[in-house]
């Protein structure tokens, strides 16, 4: 299994927020360790790695994580704490899950 | 077929160009395990449309939170009737609102912002609702969020809300539309709506999270108005994933 993270870098040069709150949360929990590779998606490069990589896959969004497993396609997670239950097979908290899910989808609120 | 056979993309161009009803027979047509979800206020025409298209392929949720206003229950009980189909009614879980009533009281939203509380109210049971679907359908429209970078796509891959292992497709047939179109649509087919409406509310969610709107107001600046509008920061912008 192969498991790369893509951040994203803003017009302004830094970091989003959201990555730099993933990426303290996995260096908290040891996991960046598990991390295979770390591409940038630099908005304002758009042939950087990760915003290629994005739009390879149609994501919208990061961080991401592309899950690439022997034989099979590649599992795109949005969802920092998905990823964490579903491929670390690591305990989440569902309140954090959810959260996170309206904090990336500010129009769900509408349903 | 299967929802990962489907290029989102390709057929978010295709489908753009097509109207609500369109898209709703093509949803249809595609997914045999397919859910609307109904928030009780004018994405009843979603109801209407799927309803004239395949009546029996209808399938209708509404997450009752436990807090929507006296109207909207009875609003949802005369959509039941009136189309003459079952609606799933999902609840949040009682432990996870218990212990935020406990902890935080009734009101913590006021305080602390609607989003833990619509977590656990809402997102929840619309995760847990989500994992026995194909594919599921929403009101949403672009003009809901001025505010928001990313467009919202007629048909997009949810990949926040599919199962493990799984493909979950969301349609958005209305995100061309206007409020105005909706509204058109609604009285020129005798659409039945929620009473709230005429009282001024053109948003409708929970009672103490809703209020009607003056003219001239956004939509939007009737639910939550005591935060400050939240702009989303982590989406790859569009225009360059786009290029």
């Amino acid at each position: 299994m192969k498991i790369t993270l893509v951040k994203k870098i803003k017009l302004d040069g830094s970091l989003c927020r959201k990555c730099e709150d993933v990426q303290q949360k996995m260096e908290a929990a040891d996991q960046m360790s598990l991390i295979d590779e770390v591409l940038l998606a630099d908005e304002r490069d758009p042939s950087s790695p990760g915003m290629l990589l994005a739009k390879h896959y149609n994501v919208e969004q990061a961080p991401f994580f592309v899950v690439e497993r022997e034989g099979q396609q590649p599992e795109i997670y949005t969802v920092y704490f998905k990823f964490v239950k579903e491929v670390l097979n690591q305990k989440t908290r569902e309140e954090d899950e959810l959260k996170e899910i309206l904090n990336d989808n500010p129009d769900l609120d509408f349903l | 077929m299967t929802a990962n056979l489907l290029n989102t993309l390709d057929l978010d161009r295709e489908l753009s160009n097509q109207s609500p009803q369109e898209i709703i027979a093509y949803a249809l047509d595609q997914f045999d395990n397919i859910a609307i979800s109904f928030s009780g206020a004018e994405d009843v025409v979603l109801i209407d449309m799927a309803h004239r298209i395949n009546p029996e392929k209808v399938q209708v949720f509404s997450l009752d939170t436990g807090r929507l206003h006296a109207e909207t229950y009875r609003f949802i009980e005369k959509v039941r009737e009136h189309y003459g189909i079952q609606i799933d009614v999902v609840f949040p879980d009682a432990y996870a609102v218990n212990n935020m009533v406990r902890e935080k009281g009734l009101f913590s939203f006021y305080r602390d912002g609607h989003k833990e509380c619509c977590s656990i109210r809402k997102i929840g049971p619309l995760r847990r609702k989500l994992l026995t679907v194909d594919a599921w359908v929403t009101g949403q429209r672009r003009d809901q969020s001025p505010g928001t970078r990313t467009a919202i796509p007629v048909i997009q891959d949810d990949k926040a809300f599919a199962r493990p292992d799984g493909t979950l497709t969301k349609f958005n047939p209305l995100a061309n539309w206007s409020s105005n179109q909706v509204w058109e649509y609604i009285r020129s087919n005798n659409v039945p709506y929620n009473e709230l409406h005429d009282r001024g509310y053109i948003s409708i969610g929970c009672e103490p999270c809703t209020r009607a709107t003056g003219p001239g107001q956004h939509e939007r600046e009737g639910r939550w108005w005591w935060e400050e509008a939240t702009m989303k920061e982590c989406g790859l912008h569009a225009v360059n994933t786009q290029k």
